[in-house]
C-alpha cells in the first residue's frame, strides 16, 4: 500500500514538475509599464447604439487603461505575442424609436473592459458594466388617480441596468483616432413592468487618444 | 484637430436636439389627429396612439387581443376608413406592446386593467375636453375586457363592439372541442384539406375532454389558428390583408417579452375560470356583435350567446361569412361599413 503511494506521489510530482517546464517554455506574461499620465492612458470612444430596426441612438465614453501584459506563446514553433488589458470604462448613451416615441430613453453605465489585442491590432474585449442605469423618456404623460388626472413633467422611469457586451475592434496605434470596436450588448432593465426586462444591441464607434499625435 | 473635434461636438448635440424632438412631438388637430401620449395608472406606463378625425371629438377605443397583443396591431384598410370618420385610440394595455411601469404580478387583474381603461377614458377627456364621447371596441381578449371595463362604468360610453371577443374563457376549451368535431366533419363532407381535418381528431384524442389544463388549451389554441390558414387554403376564408403596424414601431423582443410574461401572469385566471356571460345582461349599451363564420379561435358560439345575454336594447348581429377570427383583416371594407354605421347611428 505505501508502495503504491510513493508511486503516486512520484507521479504527480513529475507530472507537476514537467507541466510547469513545458508551460514555463512556451507561455511567457509580461506586465508593461504604464504611463504615469492619466491622459496618455486613457481614451475617449463615441459611436452609434441601437438595434437599427428598433432604436437607433449616440454613445460616448471613456476608458482607463488599469493594467496590461504581454503574453508570449508558441504555437506550431512561432512566436505569437497578444497584449492583454484590463480597463475601467464609463458610457452615456442616448437612443430613441424614431417611428413610435415609445422607446427612447438615455443611459450611463461604469464597469470593467477585458480586451486582447493581437500584433495586427486586432481586438477582442468583454466588458462587464454592472454599475449601469437607465432613464426611459416618455411624450405626453398623464397620471391617473381615481378622478384626478396630473399631467406629468419630464415623464420616464428610472431602471437598474447592468450590461454585458462582447465584440471586435481595430487598434490603430499611436493616431488620435486610436481604434474602433464592434460590440453586440446585452442590458437587463429592472424592475420593469412585472419583472426584468432582456434587450439586445449593437454597438459600432471610434475610440480617440488625443495626446497620439498623428492624425 | 480642434476644429474636427468641435464640429464633431456640434453634430452630436444636433442630433440629440432632433432625437429629442422627435421624441415629444405631438399633433393634436382634431381633424387630423397623431398624437402618442401614455397613462400612467397604478404603476403601468401604457401608450395610447391616437389617430383619426375626432372633428365631433367622438373616440373608439380599441382593446386588443392576447393577452399581450399591440394596440396598433389593428391597423390596416378597415380602420383607415373608420379613421377617416372618428378618432381611433390604439391602447398598449398593461404589460403589453411598449407599456412600461413597475408593479408586481398581484397589480396584473382584468379588474385593474379594467380600470386602466377607464384611466385612458379620463385622459382623453382631459386632453380634449369633457364633452368627448366614447365607443369601446374589443377583439378577442379584448371581449373579455370590454365588458370587465362597462360592468364597471358604462356611463361613459355610447356604444359596444365585440369583435370575435372572448367574454367566457371560462367555457373556450369545451366550445374548441365542439366546434372542431363540427367544422372538420363538414370540411371532410367538402373534401377539403382531409389529411389535416383527420388529423385533427387525432389531437382531440389526445387532451383531456373533461378537464381543461393550461397545456391542453394552449394545444387547441394554437391548432385553431392552424385550422384558419387550412380554411384559408381551401378559400373558406379570404385572404387577410396586410395590417398598417410597422416594423419599428414595436421592438419585436420587447413585445415578445411582454407577451410571455403577461400571459404567464394571466392565463390561470383566465382559462377555465372567468366568466361574463351571466353579467352581460347588466350592459344595457347600444351592442354590435361582429364575428367571422368561421371563427376557430372564438367559436361562432360565442357571437350568439353575446347576442342572446347582452342587456342592450339596441343590440345587432353580424356574421362575416368569409372570415375566421379577424374579420378586419379579410372582409376590411364591410367591418368598416358595420362600425362606421353603428357609431354614426348612437353617437
Amino acid at each position: 500500500m505505501r508502495c503504491k503511494l510513493r508511486l503516486l506521489l512520484l507521479c504527480l510530482f513529475q507530472f507537476t514538475f514537467f507541466s510547469y517546464g513545458q508551460n514555463k517554455s512556451k507561455n511567457q506574461t509580461t506586465n508593461t509599464q504604464l504611463s504615469e499620465s492619466f491622459l496618455d492612458r486613457t481614451e475617449c470612444k463615441v459611436g452609434f447604439v441601437g438595434t437599427v430596426f428598433w432604436s437607433n441612438g449616440l454613445s460616448v465614453g471613456a476608458e482607463y487603461l488599469w493594467k496590461e501584459s504581454e503574453k508570449t506563446k508558441t504555437r506550431k514553433d512561432k512566436e505569437r505575442t497578444n497584449t492583454h488589458q484590463f480597463l475601467f470604462n464609463g458610457n452615456l448613451g442616448f437612443v430613441t424609436n424614431f417611428s413610435s416615441k415609445t422607446d427612447t430613453g438615455a443611459y450611463t453605465n461604469f464597469g470593467l473592459t477585458w480586451r486582447r489585442t493581437n500584433k495586427k491590432g486586432k481586438q477582442f474585449n468583454i466588458e462587464l458594466n454592472p454599475l449601469g442605469y437607465y432613464r426611459s423618456f416618455l411624450p405626453e404623460t398623464y397620471e391617473v388617480n381615481g378622478d384626478s388626472v396630473d399631467k406629468i413633467f419630464l415623464p420616464g422611469r428610472g431602471y437598474y441596468a447592468p450590461s454585458l457586451s462582447a465584440g471586435i475592434g481595430k487598434q490603430r496605434k499611436g493616431k488620435v483616432r486610436s481604434g474602433s470596436y464592434f460590440n453586440i450588448n446585452y442590458t437587463m432593465r429592472t424592475p420593469y413592468n412585472s419583472g426584468a426586462l432582456p434587450t439586445f444591441s449593437l454597438q459600432y464607434g471610434f475610440r480617440f487618444n488625443f495626446k497620439n499625435k498623428k492624425q | 484637430m480642434k476644429q474636427p473635434l468641435a464640429d464633431t461636438i456640434k453634430i452630436g448635440f444636433l442630433a440629440i436636439a432632433t432625437l429629442l424632438v422627435n421624441a415629444c412631438s405631438n399633433d393634436h388637430t382634431l381633424s387630423n389627429l397623431d398624437a402618442t401620449v401614455f397613462v400612467r395608472h397604478k404603476g403601468a406606463d401604457m401608450p395610447a396612439y391616437i389617430k383619426g378625425n375626432a372633428n365631433e371629438k367622438i373616440f373608439l377605443i380599441t382593446l386588443h387581443g392576447g393577452p399581450g397583443g399591440l394596440g396598433l396591431g389593428f391597423r390596416g384598410n378597415a380602420f383607415n376608413q373608420i379613421e377617416d370618420n372618428y378618432g381611433v385610440v390604439y391602447f398598449d394595455q398593461r404589460g403589453s406592446g411598449m407599456s412600461q411601469g413597475n408593479y408586481s404580478e398581484d397589480d396584473v387583474t382584468i379588474d385593474v386593467m379594467a380600470e386602466d381603461v377607464l384611466a385612458l377614458v379620463n385622459v382623453i377627456k382631459r386632453i380634449y375636453g369633457n364633452d368627448s364621447r366614447f365607443f369601446l371596441l374589443g377583439h378577442s381578449w379584448g371581449g373579455a375586457l370590454g365588458p370587465a371595463t362597462l360592468l364597471k362604468d358604462q356611463s361613459e360610453f355610447l356604444g359596444w363592439i365585440n369583435v370575435d371577443g372572448s367574454h367566457s374563457p371560462k367555457d373556450l376549451y369545451f366550445e374548441y372541442i365542439r366546434n372542431f368535431e363540427r367544422v372538420a366533419a363538414a370540411q371532410i363532407e367538402l373534401g377539403n384539406s382531409v389529411p389535416f381535418w383527420e388529423s385533427v381528431y387525432d389531437e382531440l384524442d389526445n387532451v383531456d375532454a373533461n378537464t381543461v389544463t393550461l397545456d391542453d388549451f394552449n394545444q387547441l389554441n394554437t391548432l385553431a389558428f392552424d385550422a384558419e390558414e387550412y380554411l384559408n387554403d381551401d378559400g373558406i376564408i379570404n385572404n387577410a390583408e396586410n395590417g398598417n403596424v410597422k416594423v419599428s414601431d414595436y421592438n419585436v423582443l420587447t413585445f415578445i417579452w411582454n407577451l410571455l410574461k403577461i400571459q404567464s401572469i394571466l392565463d390561470d385566471d383566465l382559462i377555465g375560470e372567468l366568466s361574463f356571460t351571466e353579467r352581460l345582461a347588466e350592459i344595457t349599451l347600444p351592442s354590435l356583435i361582429l364575428w367571422g363564420r368561421y371563427d376557430m379561435v372564438v367559436p361562432e358560439f360565442y357571437a350568439q350567446e353575446a347576442f342572446d345575454n347582452l342587456g342592450s336594447s339596441e343590440k345587432k348581429l353580424v356574421f362575416f361569412e368569409k372570415s375566421g377570427h379577424s374579420p378586419m383583416f379579410t372582409e376590411p371594407n364591410l367591418f368598416a361599413e358595420e362600425v362606421i354605421q353603428f357609431m354614426n347611428q348612437n353617437k
